[in-house]
């Protein structure tokens, strides 16, 4: 028995050469389909090749028609290119790896229209999980809103009546203390009487001015002159006594009138607790601009974000062995290990890309080929996928050399550097003289055009953190109304108030300068949003409101002295009489009694200087 | 229409001229077409394999039929047998790492878990299939194949127009 079977060479070779004729007729097919395959796992949507020609002898690929779909606008390209011209190492194919030395690129367009979605029925697990991601991260970024609605009803003065007052209060006890003060000092007057001692005071200053000294002896006049000086004692203490009242009164009176003039202090209280229930909105400026622009900025940097998290999956640091999901097939995909080892050739490399773009002016808007016609220069090394292996770090410079529209200034630079842990990212980006697509501000009821843009980009990333600022700034904005104009007779405190508030501000404005900062980590970053339409919003809004506040204010205070003014009165009115009554009457007491004791020393001094000798 | 083929291939391979040795080595040669995922570059030198070696053909094809449900269903296993061996064995890094910077042998896909592990199930399980199935074609020539060959359903197989092409690969 023979161990080879001869006659079945013949077949085999049949066999053979027709694999031969289908990887001829197919290979072309296979590069397309598997250059579509590993764009769409890359960039999670539709990748599209019109045709490929795979010429292995001359290791060149030439790719007709790619369209790259963005993923963030599924009817629009990332970019579109009319020829890609690749010249591949035929030999490391041979070790599964694809070693592109120089690339040539011819017919650029950016963000052209798709006439189809180009969204992926299903993403990719590596390009899915990652949008998710980022979607969610956006989905928590906490936007304020610019609620109209708060603003409204800011001079309801409804809610101040007299039972919400202090003052009211407080005056209407006053009086009551001054009416009880009153019968108190009336019962203690009447207790100190002094119309006994004075009568008896008067009678003995009559006795003495009627009194003889020779008739009435050395002996008579002393004891005359005895009572009168017991009479005089008895009248100190009297007064005395009536000072001692007159103090008190004078304390309790100042404590009354103190209270009274306190009266100011809980009417100023009152004004601000009936301002405090007119729900005033908080105009902080920096919570404006988030409001106005957050959406648009979380537009712009989720791809920045996609397209960084992106670069860390494709391009990852290290030479740990490292997987993938293996091919689609109707078999289980199972795992697919990728065993880096330095010095060799990395299992992907563009190793020198130049290209002199020429970018046509028949692209639509928004960023598209229109908007940034011109000659545009780019220059990349070191992309792969294994930048350990390649040992040196990705770079991209690209400038605009010239055009007739778009942009006047173009340049990027940027710098990937995965070779080692912790990888470290760098882009920056400068555009000037940029149109951009209008941008729809529902917070403002407004779309912002922005024409003759400046735009500044600069981001770092070191390991899993990234800072980064963009700046759009321009002096040629413009604003279209969204909806129905705002009336301008709108009543004070309505929502056609306030919008139109918004509007006049907004639409004055010519100058928009808009800042973002992005920091922390970059599966979480946090969001800072600065902007002068913010402040200027703030600021209006702060001005016209501050105007209707101050009338509010006028109007709170004029109620609250309605409520209030009767009862202070009252309060004043009644320290007024107390003093009138009881003040005067103590008063008048103690000049009563002073007079009395006034006359009768002078009538006992008058009687011993009558007397021919001198008594003790 | 796929039952018949394999009814076929069944009773072509059973009572063809070769030896249960040869038509043995068919079914073991052809199980790594069934059990492996199909377009890779081992089962390319297989087939030659099967082709070139005087092997039964016709066993091969049984074997590749008779695999490929069973393919399907022991992905899972397949996957995890890869997956421990490319993954989780620090020492055989070394050995994957060369395996997969070598040419030619680098495009085996040997790094994904499911084609290295069916090929590993096939390596391993090979040879044993190899002697259960040589012994039970002699059992089946000595017992069933005399009674089988009169029947009506037998004759038709055997005069099917594939018969001739299926004649080149017959073993020697």
């Amino acid at each position: 028995m023979r161990v080879v079977r001869w006659k079945a060479l013949g077949p085999l070779l049949v066999f053979g050469t027709l694999i031969g004729v289908l990887w001829w007729l197919f290979a072309d097919r296979a590069t397309k389909q598997a250059v579509e395959y590993a764009g769409a796992e890359i960039v999670g949507a539709r990748v599209d090749v019109r045709a490929a020609d795979l010429r292995l002898a001359q290791g060149s690929v030439r790719l007709s028609g790619l369209a790259v779909t963005n993923p963030d606008q599924p009817m629009r390209n990332l970019f579109e290119a009319d020829e890609i011209v690749a010249h591949v190492r035929t030999l490391p194919l041979l070790e599964k790896k694809i070693i592109i030395d120089t690339v040539a690129v011819r017919g650029v367009r950016f963000g052209t229209a798709r006439r189809e979605s180009g969204a992926l029925p299903q993403r990719s697990a590596t390009s899915g999980r990652l949008a998710r991601e980022v979607s969610a991260w956006a989905g928590n970024v906490r936007i304020p809103s610019l609620s109209v609605a708060g603003l409204a009803g800011v001079v309801d003065i409804a809610a101040i009546n007299p039972d919400s007052l202090r003052t009211v209060d407080l005056a209407r006890s006053l009086v009551a203390r001054g009416d009880s003060l009153e019968t108190g000092w009336r019962t203690e007057l009447s207790q100190v009487d002094p119309r006994p001692r004075l009568d008896s005071a008067r009678a003995l200053v009559e006795r003495l001015r009627v009194a003889d000294p020779v008739r009435l002896g050395l002996a008579g006049v002393r004891s005359l002159a005895e009572s009168g000086r017991s009479e005089l004692a008895a009248l100190d203490d009297l007064t005395g006594r009536i000072g001692r009242l007159d103090d008190r009164f004078a304390a309790d009176l100042a404590g009354l009138r103190g209270d009274v003039q306190g009266l100011a202090d809980a009417r100023a209280a009152d004004y601000a607790r009936a301002l405090g229930m007119l729900k005033l909105p908080s105009l902080d400026a920096p919570d404006l601009s988030p409001a106005v622009f957050g959406d648009m900025v979380l537009e712009k940097v989720q791809p920045i974000l996609y397209w960084l998290r992106v670069a860390e999956q494709y391009l990852p640091p290290g030479l740990d062995p490292r997987r993938r999901t293996g091919p689609d097939r109707a078999r289980g995909s199972g795992v697919t290990v990728t065993f880096p080892r330095p010095q060799a050739l990395p299992g992907f490399l563009l190793a020198y890309a130049a290209a002199d773009l020429e970018l046509g002016g028949g692209g639509s808007g928004g960023g598209g080929g229109g908007a940034g016609a011109g000659q545009y220069a780019a220059r990349l090394t070191g992309l792969t996928t294994q930048p350990a292996v390649y040992g040196r770090p990705l770079t991209l410079m690209a400038e605009r050399l010239g055009g007739v529209v778009g942009p006047r200034e173009a340049a990027v630079s940027a710098v990937i550097n995965h070779v080692s842990e912790p990888i470290r990212d760098s882009v920056h980006l400068a555009l000037s003289g940029l149109d951009l697509a209008a941008v729809a501000l529902p917070a403002v009821g407004a779309r912002l055009g922005l024409e003759d843009v400046g735009m500044q980009l600069a981001l770092a990333r070191m390991g899993e953190n990234v800072s980064a600022r963009i700046l759009w700034r321009t002096n040629r904005a413009t604003w279209t109304r969204e909806g129905t104009e705002p009336d301008p007779t709108a009543a004070i405190g309505s929502r056609a108030w306030a919008e139109a508030i918004l509007w006049r501000t907004v639409s004055g404005l010519r100058s928009v300068e808009i800042e973002a900062r992005m920091s922390g980590s970059i599966r979480a970053p946090g969001l800072a949003i600065r902007s002068n339409v913010g402040q200027a919003v703030a600021q209006s809004l702060r001005r016209e409101l501050g105007a209707q506040v101050a009338r509010a204010e006028q109007r709170v205070r004029a109620e609250v002295d309605r409520l209030v003014e009767g009862q202070v009165e009252d309060a004043r009115r009644r320290a007024d009489d107390l003093q009138a009554r009881i003040g005067d009457a103590l008063g008048g007491k103690r000049q009563e009694v002073a007079q009395v004791r006034s006359a009768l020393e002078a009538e006992v001094r008058g009687l011993t200087r009558r007397l021919p000798v001198r008594i003790p | 229409m796929l039952l018949l083929k394999l009814l076929q291939q069944l009773v072509r391979a059973l009572n063809s001229d070769g030896t249960p040795g040869q038509v043995a080595a068919g079914l073991a040669l052809g199980a790594a077409l069934g059990l492996t995922p199909l377009i890779n570059l081992h089962n390319l030198v297989i087939f030659a394999v099967i082709t070139l070696a005087n092997v039964s053909f016709p066993g091969a094809m049984l074997g590749w039929a008779a695999c490929v449900p069973l393919g399907f269903a022991l992905d899972p296993v397949f996957d995890a047998v890869g997956r421990r061996v490319l993954l989780d064995v620090p020492a055989l890094v070394p050995f994957w790492t060369g395996v997969n910077s070598m040419p030619v042998l680098s495009l085996a896909n040997l790094n994904n878990s499911i084609v290295l592990g069916s090929l590993l199930v096939w390596l391993v399980a090979g040879l044993p299939l190899f002697f259960v199935a040589r012994l039970a074609v002699a059992k089946y020539r000595e017992h069933v194949y005399q009674r089988l060959a009169q029947t009506r359903v037998f004759k038709a197989v055997t005069v099917s127009k594939l018969y001739n092409l299926y004649r080149l690969f017959q073993p020697e």
